[in-house]
């Protein structure tokens, strides 16, 4: 009993990391139709901003999560008025110009911190352990996985209960259309684009404690979410949720059980067949015609 | 109606839905070798997604269509064009990164095979025919002009030159006039008229002069039904038409 | 034959002879090698521009081909050695460390060079005609194509170094013989390994150039453009798509055996995501719809790398303003160096360059159909 308890937690610690990674990526790729291979950049520089912050300034973890997310998010505002609102038009050049500013960001990463492991210091105020049903489990893990649902729900509350949700559920149907209802879809990407990084940035922070800091650190990250979203489909928010939930509990098991290289190797021939059997993804709600 | 064995191509209770609209209810349609068929109808009477599902844009939920006496509807897009069957699309199709003179070698598909076209290059036997073609549609001037470059009006008589290259048995049009000036329609109206009985056409139009210039028989669709079928007299006479379409002003007021 | 492909033909022979020409003005055996391998990276950008610019088909994993022809002729080097490089029984190295005992059935055929010569070609071709069909069958395109072909790439990575006792694991396949063909043996610091590739480069150059300017060039570039459109006349798309992919990476395959040749070894770098995203940063500073502007594009790109790849600091350095100019350029110039080439060349106002004005020209039929000749 203690067995399948400790299993299912750690499938739900890997499963709300992984939520918090993909959701980023799903929200940019769901409205603005991006496939921002540089989301797994947004995930490392937050976990940089993390170290850098606790290592320069004493700052604690907590109290600097919100910072790291409005740094990020800017950060992705940023790129979205540079780079990305010119590529709406070319999706296979979008791509390229996303893999070229991860590229760049990992190089100027590590040319100015160093390409050496950093490390960050859990909060002491969770860094105990804590019993469940016979089982132990990390406080700080517990906590990642209440903040991951909680900003599922936040975004969940967002798309579907404000204006703004109404408008980018508006502009993700047709985007010609909304504009001519007076949307400005510019300024929807952009905020889109900007929330995208800053959760991603988000989650860099969050897991910076359990794994060490390293500029290769992000794209793992970005290949795990990437078959998160595949899997739960475009433009759903609750396929994310399902499909984080499935792939956390089964690469929990797999680690388990089998070898790291033929894991990987498999979680791409997956994807692969998704993709070409099933691009609206597992879970995803009716085809459109 | 079409006797059975002189029928090219023959829709039987043609159906389709999308997730529970029926664009296409039951239709039977047949039309014969040599004919030039006007195909008319409101707005989403299912005209242009009849069209879909002859050239194989859109796949029927039951029924049968057939040319030359064998069921076509389940074959590949590219299968089904290579039977005999031309589209000319109402969205502008051109290839606009290619100028006119390739543009027209595309067109001219006779022999679809990759690897026969490999060892086929610009300047063979083809080109006097193509070359041809371009004066018929006015673009001589223009064959090393890239697509992009070309107005409305010449983007329109690229495509009708595109699909006189393929050279098809049944040739499909969708609104061939629109954006066109009077005096482009009625030429259209006399190319159209040439082509027949060597051609055989089945054309989708909203434009009543040309259709009249130019229509031996008229089929009138309604919600995805046929609603009527015959000349441009007969259908103007028809309540059932009148009602639906055309108002009480009849055919030459529409 | 118009004179706009004459003087293309005419161009790229001139290019081709000054790169053969090259050992001529230099001796030095260590450069001969560095440019061999930039001519190989050339090949490499012929065959991604042949994909991408002509075709649209956005191949992310291009490297995966040339690694598996490269691996194809360390197989045959590697055998080559056998009584001397290795241990026990006639198997190579790795193996004997890997306590394998008898040689794998996939290596017992690559004791034939013929064999070896082939499958160096072909295993990368039929693999992507699989691939190819797999995916242009099932009409994915674009984005999810390149996500695709990224994703095998890096599974046959992944298989290659995990199976080492196979494959040589990690460190590749090493210790080569030296390739010998009609009694002339390549050294890889040689003149004559340096005129294999360069004459290897200049057929590739010049079949792609064939290749592109036929009427199944012509077709890819309208699927490129409209794959839909292209159906509606006849054309089998997905045949089509497939068969420049396998052509791309018959070519890959090639320049992945001179590779082996040139570095005397193969290794799992030559399938990785680095490579990967170089030959397509070369293509599109070169210029993707130009054969010949992707070729140099590889050999600039590569080459000022070369020059700078002195210091690490350098390097790193050079990783960063390369990924910046791969930006820029995606932004900016799409169509890379010759595409800006070529939009000046259009600037400049020439004589004859109107097109193909007919002599009588008609009395006021300029833009209006004219129906009164015959169809």
């Amino acid at each position: 009993m203690d067995f399948v308890v400790s299993q299912i937690l750690t499938g739900l610690s890997l499963s709300s990391i992984l939520l918090l990674v993909a959701l980023g990526l799903a929200i940019i790729y769901g409205v603005t139709g991006v496939i921002n291979l540089a989301h797994g950049e947004f995930v490392m520089l937050g976990a940089y901003c993390a170290w850098l912050l606790q290592s320069q300034f004493g700052w604690s973890l907590l109290a600097s999560l919100a910072v790291i997310f409005l740094l990020i998010a800017a950060l992705g505002w940023l790129i979205e008025v540079a780079v990305i609102r010119h590529l709406y038009d070319r999706p296979l050049d979008t791509i390229l110009a996303t893999w070229g500013l991860g590229v760049m960001t990992q190089q100027i990463v590590r040319l100015t911190a160093g390409g050496e492991l950093r490390y960050v210091q859990m909060p002491p105020s969770l860094s105990g352990s804590v019993n469940i049903l016979g089982a132990t489990d990390s406080a700080y893990r517990l906590f990642v996985l209440a903040v991951a649902l909680g900003l599922f729900l936040l975004t969940w509350c967002i798309y579907r209960y404000t204006s703004f949700g109404l408008k980018l559920r508006a502009i993700t149907q047709n985007r010609a259309i909304a504009s001519s209802f007076g949307i400005n879809s510019a300024r929807a990407y952009r905020l889109t684009f900007a929330y995208g990084a800053g959760i991603a940035g988000l989650a860099g922070a969050l897991i910076s404690p359990l794994k060490s800091v390293s500029p290769e650190m992000g794209t793992t990250y970005v290949v795990d979410a990437f078959m998160v979203v595949v899997l739960g489909g475009v433009q759903s928010l609750v396929g994310t949720l399902a499909s984080s939930a499935v792939l956390g509990e089964t690469s929990g098991l797999l680690a388990y059980y089998s070898n790291d290289t033929i894991a990987k190797a498999l979680v791409l021939i997956a994807i692969v067949i998704i993709i070409r059997f099933r691009p609206q993804g597992l879970f995803a709600p009716r085809v459109r015609a | 109606m079409t006797p059975a064995r002189e029928q090219l191509l023959a829709l039987r209770q043609v159906t389709v839905s999308f997730q529970g609209f029926v664009a296409v209810d039951r239709l039977d349609l047949a039309v014969a070798p040599g004919e030039l068929r006007c195909l008319i109808g409101p707005n989403g009477a299912g005209k242009s997604t009849t069209l879909d599902l002859i050239c194989g844009k859109s796949r029927i939920t039951s029924g049968e269509i057939a040319f030359h006496g064998a069921p076509i509807h389940a074959l590949k897009e590219f299968r089904i064009a290579r039977t005999g069957i031309g589209r000319k699309f109402q969205v502008p199709s051109v290839f606009r990164e290619l100028t006119v003179r390739e543009n027209l070698e595309i067109g001219s598909s006779r022999d679809p095979g990759v690897w026969r076209n490999l060892f086929r290059f610009s300047g063979g036997a083809d080109t006097e025919r193509l070359e041809r073609l371009a004066v018929l549609v006015g673009l001589e001037d223009h064959l090393e002009t890239q697509a992009a470059q070309l107005s409305h009006g010449q983007t329109q008589w690229l495509e009708i030159a595109l699909i006189l290259a393929q050279d098809p048995a049944l040739v499909l049009m969708d609104e061939p006039t629109a954006g066109m000036t009077a005096h482009e329609t009625s030429m259209t109206a006399a190319l159209f008229n040439r082509l027949r009985g060597r051609h055989t056409l089945v054309v989708v139009e909203h434009d009543m002069g040309f259709v009249r210039d130019i229509a031996e028989t008229i089929s009138v669709m309604h919600q995805g039904r046929l609603l009527a079928q015959g000349t441009a007299d007969e259908i103007s006479q028809d309540a059932k038409v009148r009602e639906a379409y055309l108002g009480s002003g009849g055919i030459g007021h529409a | 034959m118009s004179g706009k492909i004459s003087r293309q033909i005419l161009l790229y022979g001139v290019v081709c002879l000054a790169i053969l020409a090259v050992p001529l003005l230099v001796d030095n055996a260590f450069l001969l090698n560095k440019y061999a391998r930039y001519l190989i990276f050339g090949m490499l950008a012929i065959a991604l521009s042949l994909s991408w610019g002509y075709a649209g088909i956005l191949n992310l994993g291009q490297a995966m081909t040339f690694g598996l022809g490269s691996y194809c002729m360390a197989m045959f080097l590697k055998l080559k050695t056998v009584p001397i490089h290795t241990g026990s029984d006639g198997l190579p190295d790795f193996m004997v460390w890997n306590n394998v005992t008898e040689l794998p059935w996939i290596w017992v055929p690559f004791q034939s060079m013929p064999f070896a010569l082939l499958a160096g070609m072909l295993v990368p071709a039929l693999f992507a005609a699989l691939l190819g069909w797999f995916m242009f069958g099932g009409r994915v395109a674009g984005v999810y194509a390149a996500i695709i072909t990224l994703a095998t790439m890096v599974v046959v990575n992944l298989i290659i170094i995990d199976q080492q006792s196979y494959t040589g694991g990690f460190n590749g396949i090493t210790d080569l013989a030296q390739f010998d063909i009609l009694g002339l043996t390549f050294d890889a610091y040689s003149a004559s390994t340096y005129y294999l590739v360069a004459v290897c480069l200049t057929v590739t150059l010049f079949v792609a150039l064939a290749v592109s300017r036929s009427k199944t060039g012509l077709i890819l570039q309208a699927v490129r453009d409209q794959e839909e459109r292209v159906r509606f006349f006849g054309y089998d798309v997905a045949l089509y798509k497939t068969f420049i992919f396998a052509l791309s990476a018959a070519i890959a395959g090639l320049a992945g055996m001179l590779y082996t040749i040139v570095m005397e070894f193969a290794s799992p770098t030559f399938l990785g995501v680095p490579l990967s995203l170089s030959i397509v940063i070369w293509v599109a500073v070169g210029g993707r719809q130009s054969l010949l502007g992707a070729m140099l594009g590889a050999m600039l790109v590569t080459g000022v790398q070369g020059a700078l790849s002195e210091t690490e600091a350098f390097l790193e350095t050079w990783t960063l303003v390369m990924g910046g100019l791969f930006v820029l350029i995606v932004l900016l110039m799409p169509k890379g160096l010759a595409g800006a080439v070529e939009a000046l060349l259009r600037r400049i106002p020439r004589g004859e360059r109107k097109g193909n004005v007919r002599p009588a020209a008609r009395q006021g039929s300029k833009s209006q159909p004219h129906l009164g000749g015959a169809l």
